[in-house]
């Protein structure tokens, strides 16, 4: 065996796996180079070892079990107290979900939604427009609105809460009496033509003569 | 408990092949965890002075040095007294403390990581050479520190943790590789590379060898 084999033999192998009569320990008896090194090797380690196994601990074995079951038992309370708290913190969130939080969505769902009605309004004296600008203001909540026929039929459809459709219902009553409804404020124009034409049809006409168009 | 009171120590360690004595100190060990788990304090505390001195040892391997062993060794023992009523007495309780030390010892290098990183300016740490007392005995603990140190400092935790079992301590490789939960090939290649490691280190300090390495 050469130095170089016994190197490597050394860098990774066992030294108390090396009996007397192995190659590198029958190198190492006749290499003073392998064998310094294989001494030293196996003097570092036994110090090594030596240092560590003969280092007593500084603790009393009797402190340290002592300190070991106040400190476990100390631990456990901590784990209980905590486990109550996060059961408590539980409790409190669902009962604030349950007072605060659950009856705002609920609230919410009602603006919202699902008792929201339709209801088609006929009118007799208003037009759809006049009636629109009436119920503008009280169909405001989310979801609710109005619509104007474009086909010229006289009545007007309120979407919203039995609230505001009521609402709408009573103050399209009320102005239907009014007099500036719709049926009632002819505009001026065509009150003048229809006032113009009574007022001819009304004009005494003397027998035998005859009706001539007037000169201009 | 170092290799060289333990030579002739089986390689493959079943437990019907252990010795008459080791199956006594089974017996013996099992007996103890029970008392302790049912509550009996003095069994705790004869548990503790029994195997105190090797969960020490064992903590020097992944502590920094001997103080946090101290601490390492503690919080074993906290846990042991916590957990002592799942020791199954079908395995070793020498070898189930290994692994509570090896946990243990993970966990606080964890947090002490956390912490150290938390720490802003030097002035907050707090002094750690605080011995007043038994000079003989801070003596020996700065010599285990410097070898711990000068043996181990380049090598990873895991082969550190190999080469101290199986050529400072003396276990076989399969015994590290119960106690390490590792796979038996896994502990041979830690070990091979471990000890490359360390003799590479070595030659590196004794000239002569590094020419004659060449």
């Amino acid at each position: 065996m050469t130095c170089e084999e016994c190197l490597s033999e050394l860098a990774t192998g066992s030294l108390r796996e090396m009996p007397s009569d192995s190659d590198v320990m029958l190198h190492c008896a006749t290499c003073p180079d392998c064998s310094r090194l294989t001494t030293l090797l196996r003097d570092r380690e036994y110090n090594a070892a030596n240092v560590l196994n003969n280092l007593p601990p500084m603790s009393a074995p009797i402190t340290v079990a002592e300190t070991s079951v106040r400190t476990a038992h100390r631990r456990r309370v901590g784990r209980v107290v905590v486990m109550l708290s996060g059961a408590a913190l539980v409790v409190t969130i669902w009962i604030a979900a349950a007072t605060t939080i659950v009856p705002a969505l609920r609230h919410a769902d009602a603006g919202t939604g699902s008792d929201l009605r339709t209801e088609t309004i006929p009118l007799r004296c208003l037009s759809p427009q006049q009636a629109a600008d009436i119920v503008k203001p009280y169909v405001r909540s989310r979801g609710s609105t109005y619509y104007v026929p474009t086909s010229g039929i006289s009545a007007i459809t309120v979407r919203g809460n039995a609230s505001e459709v009521a609402k709408s219902r009573n103050l399209i009553a009320v102005f239907e009496e009014d007099p500036a409804a719709a049926c009632r404020n002819i505009p001026a124009m065509v009150r003048k033509a229809v006032e113009d034409q009574v007022s001819r049809d009304a004009a005494p006409v003397i027998a035998g003569q005859a009706t001539t168009p007037p000169k201009k | 408990m170092s290799r060289f009171d333990k030579k002739g120590r089986s390689d493959v360690d079943p437990p019907s092949s252990v010795s008459y004595r080791d199956r006594a100190a089974y017996a013996r060990d099992a007996q103890l965890a029970s008392l302790a788990s049912s509550g009996d304090d003095s069994a705790f505390t004869t548990l503790v002075t029994r195997f105190q001195p090797a969960v020490f040892r064992w903590a020097l391997m992944f502590a920094r040095d001997p103080d946090e062993a101290e601490d390492i060794t503690q919080e074993v023992f906290v846990r042991t007294y916590r957990e002592i009523g799942t020791y199954r007495s079908d395995g070793s309780l020498e070898a189930w403390l290994y692994r509570i030390t090896r946990r243990a010892a993970i966990q606080m290098r964890r947090t002490r990581r956390r912490r150290d990183r938390l720490v802003l300016s030097p002035g907050a740490q707090p002094l750690r050479d605080v011995y007043t007392t038994d000079p003989g005995g801070r003596v020996d603990r700065e010599r285990a520190a410097s070898v711990i140190r000068e043996l181990f400092s380049e090598l990873p935790r895991r082969q550190r943790e190999i080469f101290d079992l199986v050529d400072l301590q003396g276990f076989s490789p399969s015994e590290a590789a119960e106690r390490t939960g590792m796979k038996p090939v896994s502990v041979r290649a830690n070990l091979f590379k471990a000890r490359k490691a360390i003799r590479e280190g070595l030659l590196v300090t004794h000239p002569s060898y590094r020419e004659l390495s060449r």
